[in-house]
């Protein structure tokens, strides 16, 4: 029975990792000062270029300089107070409070503060910043002056904003679509294998009539963004394992693997860390191991990638995280769902603005990677 | 002192040394002083030689300084027509001459009484008592009418005239007065005998005076006799404040007209003035009277740039930075926060910096802050035995006399001298005793020691500990680095410096010190700089002494006998029956059960009869209580006890505070409460411990023998009660138990299975009791343990419930949680025992926990942290009779590297690793970090055998059978890991080869990372590897950010080394596992 053939659509793909691959760096004590040194350097030559814009009348002064009842602008890193915020030293504390602690998602508190700290200095904030908004790490500009008490009323607030704007290529009339996966989560008890056959199906074309089978062609791309497996962790504490306990450790990879290649087969397939899969801990994450993957990483489709990932299809840049920046925002600042975390990663120019504080961050030199 | 200092000095033509000083203390007073008190100082102190002056120098530190006086004078007080009330905080007395106005008929030298003090405003006082005589009293002998007193008058003057040739005093016994009074030893029938009130010339006399009447004097008619003193042993001081009223830290009124204001200012108080001590109005410390005073505190810290490998010594290394901050009593900011450095220092936001260019100028502008500011305490950390002595020392060293000026008189300097502080509860203890005119000194070192038990002292453990706080640790061979970088490096100095400051005013503020030492000086009546300095017996010498007074009684000195008198039997503690209790056990407790002894059986020094006078007196057996040591007291009804009497006002006083305490609703008016009501709560326990004090100032052991003998009956009185009245037979549903008794409690098992129904009839066991004794005497019930886990007498752990819904907390008495020389893993093994025994119920998991926990220690999977050791370096390795662990290992790593090595004063860390067969403990101990860089095997079995198994056992032996066998012993053991050390002999012969990661075979090419049979585990491998590495990196996240939260600065890197924060060597650990776990990781990327 002959039907008309379709033909999958093609892109033009262009990896952009370089920024977040680590090449046999090794660590040699470096501490996290030096990332936020970096940081409020790049960030405030930045933003100084943007005072003259936003309030050209006022002087710019370091935390040392400030004088009392001055009216000025300050640079710096901000820096949260959190009472709730768990500590390493909890472990230590006392006495075992008799109930068991809740575990929080949120760690945010009506009495926490905002501190601004540059080389010279921290000061304390008072008056318009919502510290509910702001986490640690951010870099800001600060209108405002010293009270009698030593505090910074603050009057007004700089933000870096959105960066120039990449010149969007016109396109006309040819749809072509890019599907992002995560949490795939193979492995856990409540992961179903069929429902993951379902997808992979989609997506190859091997369901549906011709119209859905029109669509699955327009698919160009397939990216899997994180926590694709979910390895029991009981197995992971650097005891030898008897072979039972070995296969179970590599099950859920390898039927991972085995459906990855289906896709692979048919389609371009990039695969990012996320925080369940066997990858490193902190950001940037380094792309899962080939080995894992004897099977679909045969195809050229198949790629590994960072996490972040940052790639260009015909021309369109493509930059995500697989949410570990977005999570943390989540637990250490308000706002009203992930799309203003996200939206706020982007007018701070600062892709996971948490790490290191809060969230891991890789100390090789990388600091770049983060700036848009 | 520059300029002015050597233009005067070519005038004055070289003068003699001894000159030269006075020349000093002259200078430094200029400095200062107004115009108007010069001539005069001059004309006293310095009649011949030149005026030499300060000039400018000194000028624009002063202005800067100026913004920090007190509040001045008003109006009112100018022009005294105001009365002048204010609380007192020292007392002390000078010898001068007499006052010619106010005491017109005496002359010559006398005692004249200093306080100092602080208006409800804030100004700073100093009261001139005058008139006040020095006494003491002898019992007259018999028959002696008026013309042989004058004799013995005369006999007593002689005698003190050769006994004190250099004294050019006119006269030495004032005179001698007939009294009628009573000693308060032993009951006596008859109301009073003659007594005679010897008054002295001056407070040193009544030494001297009653050395002479102890041996013994010949007197006409008489023949040789010597004479009990009575009341001689009494500071003068303390004399004044008895016979005034006064109480330490209480409020004095001087009505206007009253006082004179004095003609020249020896002190550097606001309010200066001379005044009678009769007329003195001292009020109790009540309603608008219990309030505190604004006082001034000085909180400071110096730093000093030590040498490298050496502690710190005032004749070689500079003072580099003083920060000192000052805080009005009951404010919640510090009103100034300044740092003094030397060289130049960026500034720091709120702080105020001032920077000098030599070391004198600090020190210099540092006094100048004192006499500015002019603090009523000075507090800070080990300020008694390091700071003020270096500073001190320091200035002697850099010739600056006129540097020890910190008190309120002028021309007096401080005074330092070696002093040992020793007592029953707190052992000896070597200080520096320094005085500071006018001044209260308040170590926050001393006093937490004094009050707290505590597995280590340091400010960091102590501020862990009471505010939950880390403290960043810069190493001292760090701080000179510091010092010798440039003004921001300083800064980082400066910051770390006034946290030194701010912690010991925290701590104040959070332990409430301020208030509960001065109502616990109010309650007591002693001067506040005693609480510190001495003991407990002047606490409770004072409070008799008072009662003494007002019932007409005297003490007499009877140390000498003290010492002979022996010991007596202890406190009683029922057998324990050790066991694990899963029902309920009540805790039926003695309320102040000493005291209420005391009080019930009327026990005093004036009720008891001796066994002589037992006979001779007859009295009837009604009126006499015989005690179970066999001693015989009377009742109340013949002779109130003063003891018993005492104790009744502070047990009432106490109720008083307590009720007062749950009305009130000031926050400041709470605190004085509740200080009161627990000074009066250690008051009233002290006074049986005085009376028991073999060195004390009156010991009496048949009162002390005779409390403890009660006690002793009356816990076994209850336990035979209980075990009578709640039986089956009695009609309750089981037989009660009395498993454990205590000094004061009694642990009872009713044999119920709720808590509900444990307190019912422990509220009902505690009422049926107390009605068995004489009152005050009462049993209470007060909570319940269930669980409860007995070990053995004095151990024992439980759940405390103190209503039937919900326990309260884990109480644990005696198990290994804060011992000192225990390391962290025993603290936190025993107490995730306790807890998972008694809260989660779960001994099973409990022994699981530890099963892991040895297999662990025996993989050398521990985090090393937990393993270490810290003792105090005290003296060099020489000096030690007994080599010790940490003496050996501070001289090994002296040889190592004489810059980081440990050095008196510093605490050594230090981990027991595995070392030759043979090898002496003391051989094994090794520095952590060096354990760490080197990969060195720590010692599992000393571990297991030394410190966690005897802990361990104690707390299982009671649930479990053969719980050495199970825990100690079991399958677990049997797997255990060794690395190999990185720098040992052998491996210099060792070739590297690269094994395996899965079955570490040895692999032949270089790029290889598993061997070939291996090959299909690859995957599994890898994601160990990559584990491995989340995990670590996820640690060193949370480490590294947390330090530099501590650290305060997200911009600098972190310097700590504070090895007595838990996280500092798995910091270390996790930095260096987290760089080779990596390099693993990188073996994959073929």
């Amino acid at each position: 029975m002959e039907k008309n053939l379709l033909h999958r659509k093609q892109s033009l793909y262009q990896s952009l990792d370089a920024n977040f691959g680590i090449q046999k760096e090794v660590y040699r004590g470096q501490q996290y000062s030096q990332i936020y040194f970096a940081r409020l350097h790049l960030m405030r030559t930045l933003l100084y270029s943007l005072i003259p814009n936003w309030k050209p009348h006022l002087p710019v002064c370091t935390v040392l300089g400030l004088e009392e009842g001055k009216d000025c602008i300050i640079v710096g890193t901000l820096y949260k107070h959190m009472r709730l915020k768990p500590s390493i030293l909890d472990e230590y504390s006392k006495e075992r409070s008799v109930s068991p602690l809740v575990q929080r998602h949120n760690f945010t508190h009506l009495d926490d503060n905002l501190v601004l700290e540059d080389e010279s200095g921290r000061v304390k904030l008072s008056g318009c910043l919502l510290p509910s908004t702001y986490v640690t790490g951010n870099i800001i500009a600060l209108h405002g002056k010293e009270t009698s008490a030593g505090e910074f009323l603050v009057e007004d607030v700089l933000e870096a904003g959105l960066p120039q704007q990449i010149e969007r290529p016109i396109q006309l009339g040819e749809d072509k679509y890019v599907v992002f996966i995560s949490g795939l989560s193979v492995g856990r008890s409540s992961s179903n294998p069929l429902q993951f056959q379902l997808l992979v199906d989609h997506i190859t074309g091997h369901l549906g009539d011709e119209k859905e089978q029109n669509i699955a062609a327009q698919i160009v791309q397939v990216v899997i963004a994180g926590n694709s497996v979910e390895v029991p962790h009981g197995l992971l504490n650097g005891q030898n394992l008897g072979s039972k306990d070995q296969s179970r450790l590599f099950e859920p990879i390898k039927e991972l693997d085995i459906l990855l290649t289906q896709i692979a087969a048919s389609i371009p397939l990039d695969i990012m860390p996320g925080s369940s899969d066997p990858a490193n801990f902190s950001l940037p994450q380094q792309p899962l191991h080939r080995c894992l993957f004897p099977g679909s990483s045969a195809y050229n489709t198949f790629r590994s990638c960072t996490n972040p990932h940052c790639f260009e299809l015909d021309n369109i840049r493509f930059l995500g995280t697989s949410g570990q920046n977005i999570d943390d925002l989540g637990k250490y600042s308000e706002a009203n769902n992930n799309i203003d975390f996200m939206e706020r990663t982007l007018r701070w120019r600062h892709l996971a603005p948490t790490a290191p504080n809060t969230l891991g961050q890789n100390l090789l030199p990388c600091y770049t990677w983060k700036f848009l | 002192m520059n300029t002015g200092n050597s233009r005067k000095r070519s005038a004055a033509a070289t003068p003699s040394p001894q000159q030269q000083q006075k020349h000093h203390a002259v200078m430094e007073e200029e400095d200062l002083d107004e115009d108007v008190f010069l001539e005069e100082t001059l004309l006293q102190y310095e009649e011949d030689s030149q005026v030499l002056r300060e000039l400018e120098e000194s000028n624009a530190i002063k202005e800067r300084l100026q913004k920090w006086k007190r509040p001045s004078l008003s109006q009112a007080y100018i022009a005294q027509t105001q009365s002048i009330s204010f609380q007192q905080l020292e007392i002390d007395y000078i010898i001068a001459e007499s006052h010619k106005e106010l005491l017109p008929n005496s002359s010559g030298q006398a005692a004249i009484l200093r306080i100092f003090g602080v208006t409800k405003e804030g100004n700073s006082v100093c009261c001139h008592v005058h008139g006040f005589e020095p006494y003491f009293y002898i019992s007259c002998p018999p028959g002696m009418g008026p013309d042989d007193i004058s004799r013995f008058h005369q006999i007593l003057e002689g005698r003190m005239r050769e006994a004190n040739r250099n004294s050019h005093a006119p006269k030495f016994v004032r005179r001698i007065e007939v009294v009628q009074k009573r000693s308060i030893m032993y009951y006596q029938q008859q109301a009073s005998q003659s007594f005679l009130k010897i008054v002295v010339a001056l407070p040193t006399m009544v030494t001297s005076c009653r050395g002479i009447l102890d041996r013994g004097i010949q007197i006409d008619g008489l023949g040789m006799k010597s004479f009990l003193t009575y009341e001689s042993n009494v500071l003068f001081a303390l004399r004044f404040m008895i016979d005034c009223n006064i109480v330490g830290g209480n409020w004095i009124e001087v009505p206007a007209g009253k006082y004179k204001k004095a003609a020249r200012n020896l002190s550097y108080c606001q309010l200066e003035f001379d005044c009678l001590y009769s007329d003195l109005i001292s009020h109790s410390p009540e309603g608008e009277f219990s309030k505190m005073a604004p006082f001034r505190i000085l909180s400071f810290d110096i730093e000093c740039a030590g040498r490298k490998g050496h502690f710190p010594e005032p004749t070689q290394d500079p003072v580099i930075q003083v920060a000192n901050l000052v805080t009005l009593q009951g404010q919640d900011q510090p009103l100034i926060r300044n740092v003094m450095t030397l060289k130049s220092c960026s500034p720091i936001v709120g702080v105020d910096i001032m920077s000098f260019d030599t070391e004198k100028e600090v020190l210099r502008a540092w006094r100048d802050l004192i006499r500015e500011v002019d603090p009523d305490i000075i507090i800070g950390y080990n300020i008694c035995n390091f700071d003020l002595p270096y500073l001190i020392r320091r200035a002697e060293v850099l010739g600056m006399a006129e540097f020890p000026v910190l008190g309120r008189i002028r021309n007096s300097r401080v005074r330092v001298k070696d002093a040992t502080f020793s007592s029953r509860q707190h052992g000896t203890r070597e200080s520096k005793e320094i005085t500071i005119e006018g001044r209260v000194q308040f170590d926050l070192f001393q006093a937490v020691q004094r009050d707290y038990k505590l597995s280590s002292y340091s400010l960091n453990s102590v501020s862990a500990h009471f505010l939950n706080e880390q403290k960043e640790d810069v190493h001292h061979s760090i701080i000179s680095d510091l010092q010798n970088g440039n003004a921001e490096t300083r800064r980082r100095l400066a910051v770390y410096c006034l946290k030194d400051a701010y912690l010991p005013q925290r701590l104040l503020d959070k332990l409430m010190f301020i208030y509960n030492y001065v109502e616990m000086a109010r309650v007591t009546g002693v001067p506040i700089s005693f609480l510190l300095s001495r003991g407990q017996s002047i606490k409770v010498l004072s409070q008799l002494l008072r009662k003494a007074k007002q019932k007409n009684l005297v003490i007499p000195n009877a140390k000498q006998a003290g010492s002979e008198q022996g010991t007596f039997e202890g406190a009683t503690v029922l057998e324990a029956r050790a066991g694990f209790y899963e029902k309920p056990i009540a805790t039926l407790d003695f309320a102040s059960l000493y005291p209420s002894i005391m009080m019930a059986y009327n026990l005093c020094y004036c009720t008891l009869v001796t066994p002589e006078e037992v006979r001779k007196l007859n009295l009837p057996p009604e009126c006499v209580n015989k005690t179970p040591s066999g001693e015989t007291f009377v009742k109340s009804t013949l002779q109130k006890g003063i003891l018993p009497e005492i104790l009744e006002e502070l047990l009432t006083a106490r109720k008083r505070a307590k009720a007062d305490l749950k009305e009130a609703t000031d926050p400041r008016v709470k605190a004085v409460l509740d200080g009161r009501q627990l000074a009066l709560k250690i008051s009233a326990n002290s006074v049986y411990g005085f009376t028991g004090a073999t060195v004390g100032q009156l010991p009496c052991l048949e009162i002390s023998s005779s409390v403890t003998s009660y006690g002793r009956q009356m816990i076994e009185h209850t336990k035979k009660l209980v075990e009578d009245k709640f039986t089956v037979l009695g009609g309750y549903e089981h037989n009660a138990e009395v498993i454990y008794g205590d000094t004061d409690s009694v642990m009872v098992q009713f044999g119920v299975p709720t808590v509900e129904e444990a307190m019912k009839l422990g509220r009902e066991a505690a009422d049926y009791i107390s009605g068995t004794f004489i009152k005050p005497i009462k049993l209470e019930f007060e909570k319940i343990y269930y669980p409860y886990l007995l070990i053995s007498k004095k151990r024992y752990a439980g759940l405390l419930w103190t209503n039937p819904d919900k326990h309260d907390k884990m109480d644990a008495k005696g198990i290994e949680t804060v011992r000192r020389d225990n390391c962290l893993l025993v603290k936190n093994l025993v107490t995730e025992c306790l807890y998972k025994i008694l809260v989660d119920r779960d001994v099973p998991g409990a022994v699981q926990y530890v099963k892991n926990t040895i297999s662990d220690l025996l993989l050398n999977r521990m985090d090393l942290s937990l393993l270490v050791i810290t003792k105090g370096l005290t003296k060099t390795g020489d000096d030690y009779e007994v080599k010790t662990a940490h003496v050996e290992l501070a001289e090994r790593m002296r040889k190592r590297d004489a810059a980081t090595a440990p050095s008196i004063g510093d605490r050594v860390p230090y981990v027991i690793i595995k070392a030759a067969k043979g090898a002496k403990a003391y051989e094994k101990s090794e520095d952590p970090i060096y354990v760490l860089e080197n990969n060195i095997p720590i010692d599992p079995q000393y571990y297991l055998e030394n410190q966690i198994s005897k802990p361990l056992l104690r707390i299982f032996e009671p649930i479990l059978k053969n719980a050495s066998r199970e825990l100690l012993h079991g399958d677990h053991t049997r797997s255990i890991a060794v690395p190999t050390p990185s720098n040992s002999g052998i491996m210099r012969f060792a070739k590297k080869q690269l094994t395996c990661i899965g079955c570490k075979t040895p692999l032949s090419g270089s790029d290889q990372t598993i061997c070939k049979h291996c090959k299909g585990r690859e995957a599994e491998l890898y994601c160990r590897s990559v584990a491995n590495v989340a995990e670590l990196e996820n640690l060193f996240g949370k480490l590294w950010t947390q330090c530099q939260e501590c650290q305060g600065s997200l911009h600098q890197d972190v310097l700590c080394t504070s090895r007595d924060c838990p996280i500092f060597y798995r910091r270390k650990k996790a930095q260096k596992d987290m760089a080779e776990a990596k390099t693993q990781l990188d073996r994959w990327n073929f």
